[in-house]
């Protein structure tokens, strides 16, 4: 009986203290900030979602780094965001949406990349269009 | 609004198997499994017919007035129910000490606790959730007429092949509350969490008793990944019900031999796994496979038999339905993109075979995030209980271990075929795989081991010759 009871409550301790690990693993996520912003990044793009038609089909581009471990996510965010359009990876669309991580249009790289700006919406987020279409 | 149509789509459900399985209402361990069944049954059957209705008539059919009035059937069948149908009642056995109660409510507590502050957090849920399970239910709820966009060749990083269950569900929840709200994925992952537990409970409550019951429980609701990967809103878990749900409801078959209703719902359980997510195709196969090796293994292949024939027929609309998604509107499966003689080298690269065995092994070891590996604890467990199967649970647990391991070989060959950065996906996709199986891991488990003795064997009490004897030869 002893033993029985021995690797019962051990067993039920090892799950409960493991739960008990998981709260406290989410609480310090939390309080830190550590969290990725969904809703936060939702927010920048309002402006744009909101001129949004179904069937619509955009580029992206971004002033992140090649190898920069968010871009991705990022341009997840944009498509999960703009649903219903589609969001390509791509600088090949008659328009484009740039996701700049400043106020201010990075200009130089929209030159770089021969895009002229159709909208400003603001937060780091243009419609453009690529130039001499 | 959105408690309301998950609640409608519930009562679909529950209703259905109210009418097969009648009892009188009232606390039960017959109406919690019922209860538990009814969230997957409902949610499957409204998922499907979605979609079938999707398909044919496109998104402006108008969604309430049907679930309502089967919502409406569904009450009538449970207020009017007067026939006695199978009983399913607590097996017997010693009852639970109390601390075993204490540490089992205290399990459900952390674990709604800690659901509720993780999906308080990140109400969007982790990366795979937003990117593939609601993005597609956004596309199907917001482009209209342009609903299959979804599934377009462009959005390949985000599996349009997936099946459809938790986004079409989630779809209809908006489309009948009228509006978007992370509210519906959210319930819907706490449905379905809440079902696996009450499943897992309820079943080994049925089989083995009150205590081997809160056992389970308190090890599956102590398993953070169980409650992380349920709040991350992935498909993990949802899967996970379907697959306890099918298992628990053949080892209720094989108690109960003479009615076969208990494998026509397992087979219904299938097949909304296979609706869930691909993996759960894999389960289906397995399932079946794993019936028929135990028809063709037991003597008394009668029953087993007729068994199978029922479960092929539960899942025969649910598997139509995904075939139909398949073959008529679904995206390209990452399988697709890869040449014949692509997957041949994978298959002949012994690296992948190691590395693939190497992360499993220490996936084992890790699995659940518990504190101390569960695997050993197990072992533990085993040596000190030890199994003891009873002659009726034999075809069960056969069919269930063999469809177990089954799936999770499937699961792992898929990985070492078809997938392109092998290092990531074993990284992201382990504990997954063995999450989706756990909750029937532990019903069978728990099924097999021998009984427990955790409270002292109560004396007889003594006769009056007895006394007498003994007060003679005190001093």
């Amino acid at each position: 009986m002893a033993r029985h009871k021995f690797v019962v409550i051990a067993l039920a301790a090892v799950a409960l203290c493991s739960t008990f690990w998981f709260l406290l693993d989410v609480v310090g996520a939390v309080s830190h900030r550590q969290i990725f912003g969904v809703a936060a990044f939702e927010s920048r793009f309002d402006g744009l979602r909101k001129t949004i038609q179904p069937h619509s089909v955009f580029g992206y581009l971004s002033d992140n780094s090649p190898n920069d471990p968010t871009d991705q996510a990022e341009f997840y965010l944009a498509q999960y965001t703009l649903a219903p359009a589609i969001v390509k990876y791509t600088e090949n669309e008659p328009l484009i949406i740039a996701n700049f991580h400043s106020n201010t249009p990075d200009f130089k790289l929209l030159q770089q990349h021969k895009l002229g700006i159709v909208q400003n919406f603001g937060n780091g987020v243009l419609l453009c269009r690529k130039r001499g279409r | 609004m959105i408690f309301l149509a998950l609640a409608s789509i519930w009562l679909i459900g529950f209703g259905l198997l109210r009418w097969m399985f009648p009892r009188p209402i009232r606390w039960s361990v017959h109406n919690v499994l019922l209860f538990s069944l009814g969230i997957g049954a409902g949610a499957g059957i409204a998922s499907c017919l979605w979609f079938v209705f999707l398909a044919a008539a496109g998104p402006s059919f108008a969604a309430w007035p049907w679930v309502g009035a089967a919502a409406a059937i569904a009450v009538l069948a449970i207020v009017l129910a007067r026939r006695q149908g199978t009983l399913i009642a607590w097996a017997e056995g010693e009852a639970p000490p109390r601390y075993i109660r204490i540490v089992f409510g205290a399990a459900i507590a952390l674990a709604a606790i800690s659901f509720l502050a993780a999906v308080s957090a990140n109400p969007h849920g982790e990366e795979g959730a937003w990117s593939i399970w609601n993005l597609r239910a956004r596309f199907l709820f917001r482009a209209g007429a342009f609903w299959r966009d979804a599934f377009s060749n462009d959005l390949r990083w985000s599996h349009p092949g997936y099946p459809l269950l938790i986004p079409g569900l989630v779809t209809l929840c908006w489309k009948l509350a009228g509006q978007e709200s992370t509210d519906a994925p959210i319930a819907v992952a706490f449905l379905f969490a809440l079902g696996t537990a009450g499943i897992t409970v309820s079943a080994l409550g049925a089989l083995r008793g009150k205590t081997q019951a809160f056992i389970g429980g308190i090890l599956l609701l102590g398993t953070a990944s169980f409650v992380s990967l349920s709040a991350a809103l992935y498909g993990d878990v949802p899967l996970s019900f379907y697959v306890v749900a099918t298992v628990a409801l053949l080892c209720l078959q094989d108690r109960h031999p003479q009615d076969l209703r208990f494998s026509l719902l397992a087979g219904l359980m299938a097949g909304f796994a296979a609706w869930t997510r691909n993996e759960g195709v894999a389960f289906l196969g397995a399932i079946v496979v794993a019936r028929a090796i135990t028809v063709l293994r037991f003597r008394d292949r009668g029953p087993l038999l007729r068994s199978l024939f029922l479960l092929l027929a539960g899942l025969a609309a649910p598997l139509a339905v995904v075939v139909y998604f398949k073959a008529r509107v679904g995206g390209p499966d990452d399988a697709s993109f890869l040449s014949p003689s692509a997957i041949l080298q994978n298959l002949a690269y012994p690296g992948r075979w190691i590395l693939t065995i190497q992360a499993f092994v220490l996936a084992l070891l890790k699995f659940g995030a518990f504190l101390i590996p569960i695997a050993l604890f197990l072992a533990l467990y085993w040596y000190v209980v030890r199994f003891r199967v009873e002659s009726s649970d034999r075809p069960a647990l056969t069919t269930g271990s063999i469809a177990l391991l089954l799936t999770l070989a499937a699961q792992l060959l898929m990985t070492i075929l078809f997938s392109g950065n092998l290092p990531v996906e074993l990284n992201t996709s382990l504990e997954r795989y063995l999450l989706q199986l756990w909750p029937a891991g532990i019903l069978l488990f728990f099924l097999a081991s021998g009984p427990l003795q955790l409270t002292a064997e109560k004396q007889p009490p003594k006769s009056k010759a007895a006394k007498r004897v003994h007060s003679a030869i005190r001093p």
